[in-house]
């Protein structure tokens, strides 16, 4: 569904140095899978990730979406990105919309969705996640566990393909971690393609079909979370294991 | 003592009607900060936007480079030189003083204004934009949905203190023979060989409608901040 060939990028920093922060990366992801991404910070995981909406533009290699190279001129990412979600570690609603708005401005103005249709959805997914009677307020009168929900089920609200996480538990206080987690184990469980970057290794055993681990602009790791925690093959990975279980 | 202060106050506003010139001096630098005004916001808020434009590869756009020399250019230049040059060079066959002082002064006041649209934008959250376009909206429609809204809050107030400079800066109009209210005072101060009242009493309106202004920017600013509670 999404793989990448020979994926590099390079960051300049402002004095002229250049940083190689991912070195060549091969991997696909099928559908149905949800690939957990982990490894320590500066590995190059949140880069990766962004790569794949070309919210970070690869230096060279290919980013390929549903047999298509879509890191080439002429691809309307737009349309693309409207296939695939994301969700921030720091939320990112949009501070201006009310809930509801946040819910259904893509779907009115990207997907020409009726208001009534585009309202019925968010409607419906504000239910899921037990947050229907926030629809009318601001995003600043919400929790960061309330705000996360409301990330994920606004990218739902495009019915994309797949759903990328970028740390999404990261910035919460540890008491609303789990009830993003949990509804992230709910969208799994019905069946949602997701690439999840995170430091809980909880979630990534439980959830995750696949375990990535990165280290220094690479993959030096992949394995079932099984093998992956039970049977670390590299040095590096049982060293980073050690130090996080 | 006195009767020589209340000579001198008739002879500066009351003979003949001066008064009258006072209120259409003050009419004439109205009209020409407000159509100045609202060529700069317009303009200038282009300029910002063609500013903050750059290439998918990160590297500079030609549109930022003409903002940048375009900012540059004004901001190198005295204001009177620039009215001057409007008045006898770009448009020397055209006689209408009011339309080419707003068209110098709004060009003048665009280049300032896009700063403050530049630094209002770019103090919203870039995670808003990201947020934005990962859902699959144009970059259009992000600045137009999520950013503009938001960078409003930081724009109209250094969007206001521009709009009082421009006021007292329009003063200069006299040398394309507009009689504006500093004009009007110093053409009764002439005519009368008494500055005192016409200059002071020009100078005490322009400071009325500034604190006028200043009070309702002020009333604007709390309400957009208390907005931020909700």
């Amino acid at each position: 569904m999404i793989s990448v060939e020979n994926l590099t990028k390079d960051f300049v920093d402002p004095d002229g140095t250049v940083r190689h922060v991912l070195k060549g990366i091969d991997y696909s992801v099928e559908k149905g899978e949800k690939i957990v991404i982990v490894g320590p910070s500066g590995s190059g995981k949140s880069t990766f990730l962004r790569c794949l909406n070309l919210l970070e533009r690869p230096t060279s290699g290919k980013v390929i979406f549903d047999n298509e190279v879509i890191n080439k001129k002429g691809v309307n990412i737009d349309l693309i990105r409207t296939r695939m979600g994301m969700v921030f570690q720091n939320f990112n609603l949009f501070n201006n919309l009310t809930i509801m708005d946040n819910l259904t401005i893509a779907p009115i103005k990207v997907k020409n969705l009726s208001k009534e249709a585009a309202e019925e959805k968010a409607v419906s997914l504000l239910k899921r996640v037990n947050l229907l009677d926030k629809a009318n307020v601001y995003p600043s009168s919400l929790s960061g566990g309330q705000k996360q929900r409301i990330a994920i089920i606004r990218a739902m609200c495009m019915d994309p393909e797949v759903i990328l996480f970028d740390e999404p538990t990261s910035a919460l206080d540890p008491e609303m971690v789990g009830e993003v987690l949990d509804f992230m184990k709910a969208l799994a469980e019905q069946g949602m393609t997701m690439v999840v970057v995170t430091h809980e290794m909880g979630f990534a055993r439980e959830v995750g079909t696949k375990v990535l681990f990165m280290d220094e602009g690479k993959i030096l790791e992949e394995n079932t979370p099984n093998e992956f925690f039970n049977n670390p093959q590299s040095p590096r990975l049982q060293d980073f294991l050690s130090k996080v279980l | 003592m006195f009767s020589e202060l209340a000579r001198k106050f008739t002879a500066a506003f009351i003979t003949e009607n001066r008064w009258q010139l006072y209120i259409k001096g003050l009419g004439v630098t109205l009209e020409v900060s407000i159509f100045a005004a609202i060529i700069g916001i317009l303009l200038g808020t282009v300029l910002a936007l063609m500013k903050l434009s750059e290439r998918e590869d990160g590297k500079k756009s030609i549109l930022n480079t003409i903002a940048t020399v375009y900012v540059d250019i004004i901001r190198g230049t005295p204001s009177v030189l620039q009215l001057l040059i409007m008045w006898f060079i770009v448009f020397s066959t055209f006689n209408n003083g009011i339309i080419v002082s707003s068209i110098s002064f709004g060009l003048n006041s665009a280049a300032y204004v896009s700063e403050i649209v530049r630094a209002g934008i770019l103090a919203v959250d870039r995670g808003q934009t990201e947020a934005g376009r990962s859902i699959g909206m144009s970059k259009a429609m992000t600045m137009r949905y999520i950013v503009l809204p938001q960078a409003l809050k930081n724009i109209i107030p250094p969007l206001g203190n521009e709009f009082i400079t421009l006021l007292k800066e329009t003063a200069i109009v006299g040398y394309v023979s507009l009689t504006d209210l500093t004009r009007a005072a110093n053409m009764i101060a002439s005519r009368t060989y008494e500055a005192f009242m016409p200059l002071i009493g020009a100078a005490v309106i322009y400071f009325v409608v500034i604190k006028l202004l200043t009070i309702l920017l002020a009333h604007v600013e709390r309400r957009l901040r208390a907005s931020d509670k909700r």
